[in-house]
């Protein structure tokens, strides 16, 4: 077990050095230097060129990915020049505010997934499965973006039940107030995220349930009077509860990447929307850090995956 | 000169292991054995699940790659990592599956299944190569309204006869049949087997015959090796193996075959009790310190056992 | 050596062409018919397949007929014009320029990137997906180590990245970028199943019969999973539609000036537009959910006619 981890903790290093390359790689390819912006504009060329001297840009590349390197791991992401702030402080602030709306949106996904799976394989064929298989195929079908613009028209602008933009209210006071408008500022965004992101949970739990209600164990167990109750509590949910458990890991590549639209959509502070700031400014030092770092969550959340399936799943821990 | 002479094969498997995975041992599937086949003759290799008789065949066909040992064929040496690109050598040593479904292409037409050695090896026209496949449909007793259909819609026995058909396709020197019959039932099996051999009469074909069922093996074969745990244990003729068989791994594989005399049950029962008996008793005469046989020792002329050396 | 077969055979050439007559009327029917016969007897499915046919070449041939410069140029005087009049059938936006017009030009370019795109990913993770799972071994381990950093990449942000380094680019280059990032998903379903396949005998029997790797994998494998095929890139199309429309609707996707769904949807991050003025984006997005659910439905058609008939 641990030897499966550590080998996998392995595997990682490679990955994290060719990422770290490839954002460094897109950093260099960026057009302009950090520092045209941040100086006082009246700056003449060669004030510059002294600057990128003494910062080393003149240096050899791989002397640059190594100072580079050497910053990121002293937890110095540089300054972003569009807010004048390190860069570190910045994710930290706009990172909460993504967090948050990410864990919301998991949460509700399984409160979601895990009763509609189980519902739906055990009264497999009848109309409540056959409602939750036309529910399945319209989230998996519909793009992910549209459904927020379309969410956000009716619930957020017609209907006027959520707001629609930022994490909270001006006017909040108070540990109360602060924390209620937090949660009625992310119910739609993490709603609509839970109910488009169920798919796979929903398709796993019934098709295992399925699988199970037809396997001899259960037949076995049924047989010897065991309430059907018991054998969805103890056989069938038991099985599929630790790889149901693993896509949480996978499902924050997911959640990452439709951060960026739900943020978009929802004005909401995030990481995502810091990212499509900087990107519009040419930020630079905001951009790499934020594809480094969503790149590195993404690692950690496979890694955590594959922990978890090895646990279950012996054959399948990486040789 | 024999057709096939197989000399100190092995195949062995790496366990890989440890945190750097690395080798830390080997299964030993074959572990150098030599046996030679003639001309137009059936050569049985029986023995047990796992003991390695279906590797030797794969290895020969060139489905799987010999660790060390040579193969030759008519004399001349085949050299092991190119003995799938040896046309003459692959259009002349050809293979029939155990399990006819799964050996036959289920999205193609029976055409296609037969014609695919031909079209590898032969130039033929398109009408030519529909002819000749009709002809081995004749052979193996299909009718012609087989060729546009798909192996899903033939019997188990009529799906054995098509992987015939193509084995047979270039008129091969060589056929290694695993297990031909193993998963068909028992009448139809009767059919199978002696329609290999009526097919061996006319075409003049030898057989490797890889079964674990010393029954059918008695119908088929003239010479018959016994394997275990990748080794040769006993080599000889029909009536050697049968009749005075020397290791205590072929009596008891003898004394499995079910007895169809109900009255000699209980002595039947007796006897395979007594050669089990023996069997685990003597272990340790018949095999070395780690399980393996020992080399074979001349005890006739035809007949070859694994004994200890009894220097 | 061709001479033997004719003697154990009575079939001679006089045959050939009464025999194939016969066996071409007890042939199956075809992958075709049994998905032609799924969709008349599913008239949603028949439905959707007509109405997303219709509406490509619908798209595809209007849009020639649209000068877009023209189109796009600002028009103050009919800033925001209402829907359903006679000049604007589903009126005007912000600059005056006509939503229906707008609606054609972006649905072609929309769909014609989805169509490349869902051509290039598919091809590439068949592709890899069908290499890796065949060859297995090291050739497996290297793709798989590749497939494994893809997939920890952070894929929109690198695309958005990408597309704002890259001083000029058009549909081509977009369409390409996107394929670079969209091909993994395939890839894994295809080296399961092919994982699974290359196991069975059929694949074995080919390489005896002298058929080379690539042929396997091409003609043997691949007619063998083509339902897979064929249900998943349907699927991908529906979901590649998203691709580029998501990226455009963020701003990232065709340049200025050239329209698509994306950049219409787009027109609802104003506040005033997705209340008063919703003509601008609502029709954009419905026409893209209702071609995402109508493709959508066509591959769960083609999955139900695969299943059956494998059945």
């Amino acid at each position: 077990m641990w030897k499966t981890i550590l080998r996998r903790l392995l595997i990682m290093i490679p990955e994290i050095i060719i990422l770290s390359v490839l954002v460094f790689i897109l950093a260099k390819a960026m057009p302009g230097d950090p520092f045209t912006g941040s100086i006082n504009p009246k700056a003449d060329a060669s004030q510059i060129h002294h600057l990128m001297r003494v910062n080393g840009l003149y240096d050899p590349w791989y002397q640059q990915y190594w100072n580079w390197i050497v910053h990121l791991f002293h937890g110095d992401l540089g300054t972003s020049y569009e807010y004048q702030e390190p860069v570190t402080t910045l994710i930290a602030q706009r990172g909460m505010n993504t967090f948050w709306l990410a864990l919301f949106t998991m949460i509700l996904t399984y409160v979601i997934g895990l009763p509609l799976g189980i519902y739906a394989g055990s009264h497999e064929g009848k109309l409540p499965d056959t409602l939750v298989r036309v529910y399945t195929y319209i989230t998996m079908s519909i793009p992910f973006f549209v459904v927020l613009v379309v969410g956000v028209w009716i619930f957020g602008y017609t209907l006027n039940w959520f707001p629609t933009s930022g994490s909270i209210a001006s006017n909040a006071n108070g540990l109360g107030s602060t924390i209620l408008s937090r949660l009625q500022h992310i119910i739609l965004p993490g709603l609509l995220g839970a109910l488009f992101g169920t798919v796979n949970i929903v398709q796993y739990l019934r098709s295992e349930v399925i699988d199970a209600k037809s396997s001899d164990y259960v037949k076995t167990a049924r047989s010897k009077g065991v309430s059907t109750k018991n054998i969805y509590q103890h056989h069938i949910f038991r099985n599929s509860l630790l790889p149901i458990a693993a896509f949480a890991g996978y499902s924050i590549t997911g959640l990452l990447g439709g951060s960026i639209f739900t943020e978009m959509v929802f004005s909401y502070p995030g990481m995502g929307l810091l990212f499509l700031n900087a990107i519009n400014y040419r930020d630079y030092t905001v951009i790499t850090s934020l594809v480094l770092l969503y790149g590195f969550l993404n690692l950690l959340g496979t890694l955590l995956s594959d922990i978890i399936l090895s646990i279950v799943d012996p054959r399948i821990r990486v040789e | 000169m024999s057709l096939l002479e197989v000399r100190n094969l092995k195949v062995h498997y790496p366990i890989r292991g440890g945190f750097w995975n690395r080798i830390v041992d080997v299964v030993k599937a074959v572990d150098g054995i030599n046996f030679s086949i003639e001309q137009g003759q059936t050569y049985g290799l029986v023995g047990e699940s796992g003991s390695g008789k279906s590797t030797t065949g794969k290895t020969i066909v060139g489905l799987e790659r010999p660790t060390s040992g040579q193969i030759f064929y008519q004399g001349q040496e085949v050299q092991q990592n190119k003995l799938r690109n040896s046309v003459d050598y692959q259009r002349n040593v050809q293979m029939i599956f155990q399990d006819s479904l799964s050996s036959l292409n289920p999205q193609k037409r029976i055409l296609d299944i037969i014609a695919e050695p031909l079209r590898n090896f032969q130039n033929l026209t398109a009408d030519q190569e529909k002819l000749r496949v009709l002809q081995l449909l004749d052979i193996v007793g299909l009718s012609a309204d087989s060729l546009y259909k798909y192996p899903r819609q033939f019997s188990g026995g009529q799906r054995q006869r098509i992987g015939i058909a193509r084995a047979v396709a270039t008129n091969p020197k060589l056929i290694i049949a695993d297990e031909p019959v193993s998963a068909l039932d028992l009448s139809v099996q009767a059919q199978i087997l002696n329609f290999m051999k009526k097919i061996q009469r006319e075409l003049n074909i030898s057989y490797l015959f890889i079964s674990h069922d010393l029954g059918v093996v008695r119908h088929m074969c003239q010479q018959i090796a016994i394997m275990h745990r990748g080794r040769l244990v006993e080599v000889g003729t029909r009536d050697d193996i049968y009749n005075h068989p020397q290791h205590i791994y072929t009596k008891r594989l003898l004394a499995a075959i079910p007895e169809t005399n109900v009255n000699s049950r209980q002595e039947h029962r007796q006897k395979r009790l007594e050669v089990e008996r023996i069997y685990n008793e003597q272990q340790a005469k018949y095999y070395d310190s780690n399980g393996a046989a020992f080399a074979l020792q001349p005890v006739s002329m035809t007949h070859f056992v694994a004994l200890a050396p009894t220097d | 050596m061709a001479a033997k077969i004719p003697e154990v055979t009575q079939i001679s050439e006089s045959d050939l062409v009464r025999l194939t007559q016969e066996a071409r009327q007890e042939a199956t029917p075809t992958f075709g018919k049994i998905i032609w016969r799924e969709f008349k007897n599913n008239r949603l499915a028949l439905t959707s397949l007509v109405l997303v046919i219709t509406f490509i070449l619908f798209v595809i041939i209007a849009a020639l007929f649209i000068n877009t410069p023209k189109m796009m140029t600002t028009n103050i005087m009919d800033y925001y014009s209402k829907p359903f009049n006679k000049n604007f059938i589903l009126g005007a936006d912000s600059g005056g320029r006509s939503i229906a017009k707008q609606l054609i030009v972006g649905s072609r370019n929309s769909i014609c990137i989805a169509i490349g795109l869902t051509v290039i990913s598919s091809t590439w993770g068949i592709c890899w997906g069908m290499i890796s799972g065949y060859f297995g071994g090291k050739v497996d381990l290297v793709m798989q180590r590749v497939y494994d950093f893809m997939m920890i990449l952070p894929m929109l942000m690198t695309i958005i990245v990408i597309v704002t380094i890259i001083p000029t680019y058009n549909s081509v280059t977009l369409t390409l970028i996107l394929s670079v990032f969209y091909w993994m998903g395939t890839s894994r379903l295809i080296r399961s199943r092919v994982l699974a396949e290359s196991q069975k005998d059929y694949v074995a029997a080919s390489k005896t019969s002298g058929t080379s790797n690539w042929k396997i994998i091409f003609r043997e494998i691949m007619p063998n999973i083509s339902s897979l095929i064929i249900v998943d890139t349907t699927l991908s199309f529906a979901e590649n539609i998203g691709v580029e429309t998501g990226l455009s609707y963020l701003g990232f996707g065709l340049p200025l000036g050239t329209p698509s769904l994306g950049t219409l949807i787009a027109n609802a991050n104003d506040p005033e537009n997705i209340t008063t003025y919703w003509w601008t984006w609502l029709p954009a997005a419905l026409e893209i959910i209702i071609l995402c659910l109508a493709i959508s439905y066509i591959g769960q058609a083609f999955r139900h006619a695969t299943n059956a008939s494998q059945q």
